[in-house]
């Protein structure tokens, strides 16, 4: 009976949410907004080619003056360049539109400015003088040197790759670092897009006065358990509905897009981070949704409850403020203080983890916190309930509850 | 419940219940039975401690003293499937269809979702909602949602049936509709348990009731026995004149030309009768009648009683 009722829960909890157009609505407008601005640089991204295009097209007339000797003529007409003979007639030339630009090249162009005249073409095409300018002075010297792995060196054109060791065996490095990350960013998300219906699910039940036919018809930690699972499940659809249109936008628009190309099978997945990353964002996620279903249960109104979301919210921001901490310095107290206060914890244990500064005891010491205090405010949630949600329109003392259930 | 619930075992045993709630007592040494397939009226003015007690009986409340026991045991929610309680303070799923909440509870209660969808229908069919199946309950009449609420209280054919003030927030069209399901109900097999205020209902109902007054019992037994308790045969009159004042009754209730008159101990109607010719009373008609619930009502309640509770 209990697990019928459990699944008759969910399903009701977990469709009548998703059901509503207003959840759509909501839902849909993240990955709407997203595919507008998608569109918007789709379009933009096309037209700035069909600039560049029209841009590359149309050579540029130059002259040029070269003290330091590295222009040669075949790179300058390359550039449709030719060597002025005076500097003062090249500057008239350009004053009266004969030419679109000169460039005087001095004897030292490491320490000296070279200096670019050209016909003013608005703001965005005069940049194309110091860029031609560049180029053909760069390209001059490459020829000077007159090998190219040796061009390509100076250039800075190289590859690296690195292998480091912890304990004598391979660590992942920074590529090891993002697997573990993606559970905060998990964590985050489902706090953010849950936090406000985990507050408010047994709200519903007292603000329409269902509480008693409920508490008369089924295990409260049955209402409580599924609602949980329900939001869960929600959170997922939602989840889901977000990611779709990134990973579609990512696999058959990344170019048009401009969308870094991310070489995920360097992503370094070492199994010890990745098993205390889950257990973290569990154990984080049973104490988040435990304290918000219990505050739920204790206050009368939506409107009490959202005096208690703000503070917890907070609370999963402010390890960021010491996050370089974190990184360098994970033995400061401030860092121990936020690994072990639970509403902190879940945080700062996952940003250690991923850094690899969460040492093996450490983790289970915060895992066995969370799932333990997780589990306290999920029967608290419950009691709350089962006692006190009777009260309906009351807030209710914590003491009270507690002393009339052991009475 | 009906396993261990017998004829001769109260279905519904209640001893010496106290409910304290702070410094404030609601209910004090409360004690009564009720058996199965009766019709129980539990009757108080505003804060006298009936809803307390149900809620208690339903453990809703954790009692401070005494034994509640439904079928010789504490109620538990997954007894729930064969109780239908329709509570004081009522309610639904207000954002959702009147069809899915019915469903909902019906399957809560233990019908599959066919039966439950199907009994739902039928039932919003009887009480003239069936075209309201598939509307939000927040669209719905306060005495539409009512209806609602009682279809899911007895949506399970319960055996024992708890009903705090039911007509409450009914037109005397649908109130005498409700009056049918509950009679429906009882001759189904169900026990009973009411909570009213309406006292003609009580009379046409209920096989026995107690009157709680200040969280503990002012009466209880059948309806006739609490009558007697509180007087027992009253003189109707309808007359024309004045009533004399007079040592053989008091005017228990007056109304026109009607009169209820309170014949005091060792004196008989005949007596009356002559006593009212005797003073020059045109008598038009004299009938005897049981004092009324609700004239006991009045009588135990003159004075209010101060709410107790959360």
């Amino acid at each position: 009976m209990a697990q019928h009722n459990l699944s008759t829960v969910i399903g009701f909890e977990f469709l009548r949410v998703v059901t509503k157009k207003r959840f759509w609505l909501t839902s849909l407008a993240v990955p709407l907004a997203l595919a507008v601005v998608f569109a918007l640089v789709f379009l933009s991204n096309a037209a700035t080619s069909e600039t560049a295009q029209a841009q590359a097209d149309t050579q540029l007339v130059v002259t040029y003056t070269d003290d330091s000797g590295l222009i040669t003529d075949a790179v300058a007409a390359a550039f449709g360049g030719s060597e002025a003979p005076d500097p003062a007639a090249a500057i008239a030339a350009v004053k009266d539109g004969t030419v679109d630009a000169y460039f005087a090249y001095p004897a030292d162009p490491s320490t000296q400015p070279i200096r670019v005249y050209g016909v003013d073409k608005g703001i965005f095409e005069n940049g194309a003088y110091a860029a031609v300018a560049t180029q053909m002075l760069v390209l001059a010297a490459q020829q000077e040197i007159d090998a190219p792995e040796l061009a390509a060196v100076v250039q800075g054109d190289v590859t690296v790759t690195s292998e480091t060791y912890r304990d004598g065996v391979v660590s992942g490095g920074l590529d090891g670092v993002i697997p573990p990350l993606l559970f905060l960013v998990v964590f985050y998300v489902s706090i953010i897009l849950l936090g406000n219906q985990m507050l408010n699910s047994t709200l519903e039940e007292k603000e329409n006065r269902v509480t008693e036919m409920i508490l008369t018809t089924m295990n409260p930690t049955t209402l409580i358990v599924g609602k949980v699972l329900s939001l869960f499940m929600v959170g997922l659809v939602q989840m889901l509905t977000f990611a779709v249109p990134v990973v579609v936008g990512y696999l058959f628009f990344r170019s048009n897009l401009n969308l870094p190309d991310v070489d995920l099978s360097h992503l370094s997945f070492e199994p010890g981070a990745i098993v205390v990353g889950t257990l973290l964002l569990l154990g984080g996620f049973i104490l988040f949704t435990g304290t918000l279903v219990a505050i739920g249960a204790m206050v009368p109104t939506a409107k009490e409850a959202g005096t208690f979301f703000a503070p917890l919210m907070i609370m999963i921001f402010v390890p960021f403020y010491v996050v370089s901490l974190i990184v360098s310095d994970p033995r400061s107290l401030i860092v121990q203080v936020f690994t072990y206060f639970p509403y902190t914890a879940p945080v700062t244990a996952m940003l250690r983890n991923s850094f690899g500064s969460l040492s093996a005891l450490e983790s289970g010491i915060v895992i066995v916190e969370l799932f333990a205090l997780g589990f306290v405010a999920l029967r608290l949630a419950v009691y709350l309930f089962r006692y006190g949600s009777i009260a309906y329109s009351k807030r209710l003392s914590l003491r009270d509850t507690l002393r009339r259930s052991r009475a | 419940m009906s396993a261990s619930a017998t004829v001769a075992e109260p279905l519904v045993h209640i001893r010496n219940f106290r409910m304290d709630f702070g410094t404030q007592t609601a209910v004090r040494d409360l004690s009564f039975d009720v058996f199965a397939g009766e019709t129980f009226g539990f009757l108080g003015s505003n804060g006298s401690g009936k809803t307390t007690t149900l809620r208690a009986l339903l453990g809703i409340y954790q009692p401070t003293a005494g034994t509640l026991h439904i079928a010789g045991k504490v109620f538990e929610p997954r007894d729930g499937a064969r109780l239908g309680y329709l509570p004081e303070e009522r309610g639904l799923y207000k954002k959702e269809s009147v069809l899915d909440v019915m469903v909902y509870f019906g399957r809560l209660k233990g019908l599959g979702r066919a039966g439950a969808t199907q009994w739902s229908r039928s039932y919003l069919e009887r009480v003239d909602l069936a075209d309201k199946a598939d509307v939000r309950l927040d669209k719905l009449s306060g005495g539409q949602q009512q209806k609602i609420q009682l279809g899911v209280t007895i949506m399970n054919s319960p055996e024992l049936l708890i009903l705090d003030e039911p007509t409450q927030g009914f037109d005397p069209v649908n109130r005498r509709l409700l009056m049918d399901i509950i009679e429906e109900q009882k001759r189904a097999g169900a026990t009973v348990i009411m909570v009213t205020h309406q006292m003609d209902e009580v009379e046409r109902l209920c096989d026995r009731v107690i009157l709680l007054k200040d969280g503990t019992a002012e009466a209880y037994g059948t309806v006739e026995e609490v009558q007697d308790l509180y007087g027992g045969t009253v003189v109707r009159v309808r007359c024309a004149g004045l009533l004399p004042a007079s040592d053989l009754f008091d005017v228990a209730r007056s109304d026109g030309d009607l009169a209820d008159l309170a014949p005091r101990a060792g004196v008989d109607e005949a007596q009356i009768l002559a006593e009212l010719v005797r003073h020059g009373v045109q008598v038009r008609s004299f009938t005897t009648a049981r004092t009324s619930l609700e004239e006991i009502f009045l009588r135990v309640y003159g004075t209010p009683s101060e709410p107790v509770g959360v």
